[in-house]
């Protein structure tokens, strides 16, 4: 009796699902009652997205499953995954850099195909609304430098729960000693000393330093505003020149002037630390941000001040996080492609961002409602045009450069390496990493 | 078949099983890494499309810097842990080897801290280690001490004493033990020959110990050289390359570099060196009771 009431009731929500896409147009109809295995990271973007699925299924008739991990975890699924020959998962959110070793492995879909399939791409989309940097560094593959844009790429996924940095501080602080809102490195660096100073107790900035990966976070978080870039068009490590330098010594100064223990900071402790009112900055991914007006976990709620990334030599703030994409071994492709569209079309975007996901859109910062709910979203809109797809490179060696590049940081930052010996250091031993992988297989 | 031959296979027939169960579960994995060791493998592919390479990791990780660091981490820590878990652990036993009340309340208590999980055990260290919120900075703070940066400056000692606390229970529950079945008719003996405490300690207690201590010993060893989720939470390896003992760095080497194959060959070396300690160890041991069995029999001859 239970099971014939299951099924009457599933048949009845298949057909609502069949005809309200019918009543869309249609162009749903066909998926209706397919059943969509979706790989997600546990990340705050993505807590969001699953809130609205339920709309989508409701709109499509498509139901959707998701496997939630932990985002280091699911990069080792997807890997296992994805070498299979029918895969579990019909669309994955992947981390930035995995964006090199899926595509060089020839797992995810060109999504060329589903975008001119006239019965699967909706005309009203508008591609060209989707945040530039964004796209560049997370979607596109096989242009510049192999992992770029240019003529010769195109499209793999599309960013979803992406992210930029921009400078968190307090205005409170600032207006009280007379600093101003750091416009450029100079005032930046300035600030972060002058504060430990004149309120003792608190630290300057807090960053990311802890070894490995977030030391050379940290680092290339200056690099590319200061005018500096781990390769040159030919793939010498150019990380030890001016730039270089001149990046090491901004986050040396910025951790020594920052909070107590700010050496072993990861994110997550760098932005306690600010939350805490330990910290007079924060300068990190947008995704933290939102943590700081929320009066349960911050005490500094109404005291934050948001601006853009300062200018070095140019502007440049970070793009990472997370995209969207199609497996090769996924089962219903086409079915998965009407989702992610969904998800990143104008109205999915926007109800996303309303439920606290970071937006993939310009026009989406700009909506009037999301401004009132999150006041920093217009700056960050504004941050957005100068995010630089090209801050760190995304090839598959990169893990082991970023390794690198990370322990030898928290050496000059604890055990004060000489830092042009350091860098120096890593310079050569990237160049010996390169030329076994092959980059100077045509010089 | 003829009942001779029937007779002479059938040792061979019921113990089939148990060499198919070993096969599959001991011998199939280890030969696996072996074999994974000499290819240069990513996680994207099968070990079957992985380029063949020969010793080429292992020539990397001779000659690798990175390597012989984590490699002298490693060395240190597990030195220290054991050689100050066993005094402490052996201390303990002797001063609780009593009929005290409460003493198996007590005995309860010490052993606490290795029925705690690992990552647990971390991250509890690691806020008590915390530069400003921690509980070892607050206090010396109240008592008018400098801060000291726990895991920033002092990462190896800090991940040591914490090592420290986790496992002297596992020496001191083993050792407990072993005083509890020494021979009682030993030790009256040698009270009524007049000898004080401290001597039954060192030239009873500790000898018949002995064979018991050196395989606790042993197993301590093992284990500290493969420690992961503790200092992985703490540290994860800072500052620099500081704590990065060979089995965070394996554990790197094959999701963060995802290079599977070196990491293959740096487990192999872990093995190698086990494996020599292991095989030193219990040449020592048999050494010493030849030894001993030689005395035995010297002292039977001269009576």
């Amino acid at each position: 009796m239970l099971k014939t009431l299951k099924t009457g009731v599933a048949a009845t929500l298949l057909m609502t699902g069949a005809a309200l896409a019918d009543g869309h147009g249609g162009p749903y109809a066909e998926y209706a009652g397919t059943t969509l295995v979706v790989n997600f990271p546990a990340h705050p973007h993505y807590n969001a997205a699953i809130k609205v699925l339920p709309e989508f299924t409701k709109e499509t008739g498509i139901e959707v499953e998701v496997d939630q991990l932990p985002y280091l975890k699911m990069r080792e699924r997807q890997t296992l995954e994805l070498a299979q020959d029918e895969g579990e998962y019909d669309l994955i959110g992947y981390v930035v850099f995995s964006k090199a070793d899926y595509v060089f492995a020839d797992q995810l879909e060109n999504l060329a195909k589903y975008f001119m399939n006239p019965k699967l791409a909706d005309p009203s989309y508008d591609a060209e609304d989707l945040i530039d940097g964004y796209v560049e560094n997370i979607g596109v593959a096989g242009g510049a430098k192999g992992y770029l844009p240019g003529k010769t790429g195109s499209l793999f996924g599309i960013p979803f729960g992406s992210e930029t940095s921009v400078l968190a501080y307090r205005k409170d602080i600032f207006e009280k000693h007379g600093i101003a809102e750091p416009e450029n490195y100079e005032q930046l660096l300035e600030a972060a000393c002058k504060i430990p100073e004149v309120e003792p107790g608190m630290g300057g900035m807090a960053s990311r330093a802890a070894s490995g990966h977030q030391a050379s976070h940290a680092f290339l978080l200056h690099l590319a505003p200061l005018g500096g870039r781990v390769f040159d068009d030919q793939w010498n490590p150019i990380i030890n020149n001016a730039a270089g330098v001149e990046a090491a010594n901004a986050l040396k100064t910025i951790v020594d002037c920052g909070p107590e223990g700010a050496m072993s900071f990861g994110p997550a402790e760098a932005a306690n630390a600010f939350a805490n009112g330990d910290a007079a900055m924060f300068m990190d991914s947008i995704a933290f941000m939102p943590g700081f007006e929320d009066p349960d976990r911050s005490k500094v709620v109404g005291k934050v001040g948001y601006a853009m990334h300062p200018e070095g030599v140019r502007r440049g703030s970070q793009t990472g996080g997370f995209g969207i994409a199609i497996p090769k071994n996924a089962e219903n492709k086409e079915a998965a492609f009407l989702l992610m569209q969904w998800l990143t079309s104008k109205k999915g975007d926007l109800m996303v961002a309303m439920e606290g996901g970071n937006p993939s859109r310009f026009s989406t910062y700009q909506d009037a409602g999301l401004n009132e709910k999150f006041p920093f979203s217009a700056t960050f809109g504004e941050a957005l045009k100068f995010a630089d797809p090209d801050w760190r490179p995304i090839i598959p060696v990169w893990g082991k450069i970023n390794a690198d590049i990370g322990t030898t940081m928290s050496k000059v930052l604890t055990e004060d390496l000489d830092i042009q010996a350091a860098l120096d250091g890593v310079a050569e031993r990237t160049r010996a990493v390169m030329d076994e992988a092959g980059y100077y297989t045509w010089q | 078949m003829s009942i001779a031959r029937v007779n002479r296979l059938s040792p061979y027939m019921f113990m089939a099983p148990a060499m198919v169960i070993m096969a599959i579960a001991l011998l199939y994995p280890l030969g696996y890494m072996i074999w994974g060791s000499f290819r240069d493998w990513n996680p994207s592919q099968s070990i079957g499309e992985a380029e063949f390479v020969g010793l080429k990791n292992y020539i990397t990780l001779w000659n690798d810097p990175n390597f012989h660091e984590s490699l002298v981490v490693t060395l240190r820590f597990a030195f220290f842990v054991v050689s100050i878990e066993m005094v402490l652990g052996v201390g303990l036993a002797l001063l609780l080897d009593r009929d005290i009340r409460g003493m198996s309340v007590l005995r309860t208590m010490f052993i606490l801290p290795m029925m705690i999980a690992p990552v647990v055990v971390g991250l509890m260290w690691r806020y008590m280690y915390h530069p400003t919120i921690g509980t070892f900075n607050r206090f010396l703070e109240s008592i008018g001490l400098p801060k000291v940066d726990w895991l920033g400056d002092y990462a190896l000692t800090s991940i040591i004493i914490a090592d420290i606390w986790q496992w002297t229970p596992f020496i001191f529950i083993l050792s407990l033990a072993a005083l509890q079945s020494l021979p009682r008719s030993a030790l009256e003996a040698s009270r009524i020959d007049g000898a004080t405490p401290w001597q039954q300690i060192w030239h009873i207690k500790l000898p018949l110990m002995m064979p018991v201590l050196i395989v606790t010993g042993l197993l301590r060893l093992i284990d500290a050289f493969k420690v992961l989720e503790v200092i992985l939470v703490m540290t994860n390896g800072g500052p620099g390359l500081s704590t990065e003992i060979l089995a965070l760095r394996i554990s790197r080497t094959a999701t963060e570099f995802r290079e599977l194959g070196v990491a293959a060959a740096m487990s192999n070396y872990l093995l190698i060196l086990l494996l020599l300690l292991t095989v030193g160890m219990f040449a020592f041991t048999r050494l010493q009771e030849a030894r001993a069995a030689r005395v035995r029999a010297a002292a039977e001859d001269d009576s």
